[in-house]
């Protein structure tokens, strides 16, 4: 679509501009154009009118939408939860323990919401199996005192909106401590890593 | 703890309840619904001027949105992505209506609406009836409108979209939202100064 293709008052200005600075006094050009006025006259009340049908229309409960549909939203929504995917604990001759990854983010999500300036996003959890622990992977999180030295560590990956103007790495460091204690005392599992991404600044 | 985890802090940003409802969180979710249901139905019902299918407008897209949003990349970019899938659907149910029949200009529907036309703020009764008056006349205007430059004038006017946004959604540039606009407050003003 062209530039060109909008439309022009008889003075050769465009409605747009006009409209760009109808909140303004008139300019000089505006007082003397009778072109101007006019359009000015017109879109001054187009503008009070638009105002006033978006104020009426956000209060008129005629414009809202039966109560039954965010049910029926809910319904589906429920019918097809997504619970992630399962984490293998351990894996034996007499039987398998899985944990869903959404009950082990929920843990996390309740640690991080205990450290004011911090809102947790996406979290993917993983494992890495006792063996390949044992087999001198290094421990980074240095949290090995409060995590289950032998069996399966967890690694989670956290992504979180930060406030503006807080300190990060110390943040992230309280952040990562209250992880890695809390998944121990609620499920009896090593956070063995706790990867944290602040993805975004939130407003205030 | 429930499935739902443990519901969110009060004050949470947009952003990352859209992260949690993608991560399954039904409560995340909800809130999501009940944010959006009111702003997507209104631009609904002013594209399509019918209930039923407004009420369906939003109950589609919403649903649909629970099915996509783990792969949404951007959980920022949420609103723009659902007023996307509206519009969209809403242009969709204009295009087969069109198929059907050229006339869908109909000044009395507003009529259909129950208690449309009353207004609660204690105004003086006679200002108010004139007021109404305008804006049910500013309504029949914008049924007039064809339906991209109604969906670009709705976006913009009554639900503060970007330029870029819109023009994403309308597949057009952001320069051509700008003529689009002009053309169709050039149309409702010219309307509008025949009313008297």
């Amino acid at each position: 679509m062209a530039l060109d293709d909008v439309p022009r008052l008889g003075c050769g200005r465009s409605i747009d501009s006009i409209w760009a600075t109808i909140e303004r006094p008139p300019t000089a050009h505006e007082e003397q154009c009778d072109h101007c006025q006019t359009a000015r006259t017109r879109l001054e009340r187009l503008s009070e009118e638009t105002r006033a049908l978006r104020e009426s229309d956000v209060h008129d409960p005629a414009l809202k939408p039966g109560p039954g549909i965010k049910d029926a939203i809910m319904d589906v929504a429920r019918a097809e939860v997504r619970r992630g995917s399962r984490i293998l604990l351990r894996s034996a001759d007499n039987g398998t323990t899985e944990i869903s990854e959404q009950a082990l983010s929920s843990l996390v999500r309740f640690a991080a919401a205990a450290i004011p300036g911090v809102h947790s996003r996406r979290c993917r959890i993983e494992i890495r199996p006792a063996a390949s622990s044992i087999a001198g992977e290094d421990d980074p999180s240095g949290t090995a005192g409060n995590a289950t030295t032998a069996g399966p560590r967890l690694i989670v990956n956290l992504r979180v909106a930060a406030a503006p103007g807080i300190d990060i790495p110390l943040m992230a460091e309280v952040l990562r401590h209250e992880i890695s204690n809390a998944i121990p005392a609620g499920v009896g599992i090593g956070a063995g890593t706790v990867n944290i991404t602040v993805e975004d600044l939130y407003d205030v | 703890m429930g499935d739902h985890g443990p519901g969110f802090e009060p004050d949470l940003d947009e952003g990352s309840i859209v992260a949690r409802a993608q991560d399954g969180d039904l409560a995340a979710f909800e809130h999501l619904v009940l944010t959006y249901q009111y702003r997507l139905f209104r631009l609904a019902y002013r594209m399509l001027n019918d209930r039923g299918e407004a009420e369906d407008i939003v109950q589609e897209t919403l649903t649909t949105s629970w099915c996509g949003l783990p792969m949404l990349a951007d959980a920022d970019a949420f609103g723009g992505w659902i007023y996307r899938l509206a519009t969209n659907k809403c242009l969709d149910v204009l295009r087969k209506r069109s198929a059907h029949a050229e006339s869908i200009v109909d000044s009395d529907d507003m009529d259909a609406i129950p208690g449309a036309r009353a207004r609660s703020v204690g105004w003086d009764p006679a200002h108010e009836a004139e007021w109404s008056a305008e804006q049910d006349g500013l309504t029949a205007l914008l049924k007039t409108l064809p339906p991209a430059q109604r969906a670009c004038w709705l976006l913009r006017e009554m639900h503060g979209r970007s330029y870029a946004e819109i023009g994403v959604t309308l597949k057009i540039s952001p320069t051509a939202v700008r003529g689009t606009l002009a053309r169709a407050r050039h149309q409702i003003a010219e309307g509008m100064s025949q009313w008297r």
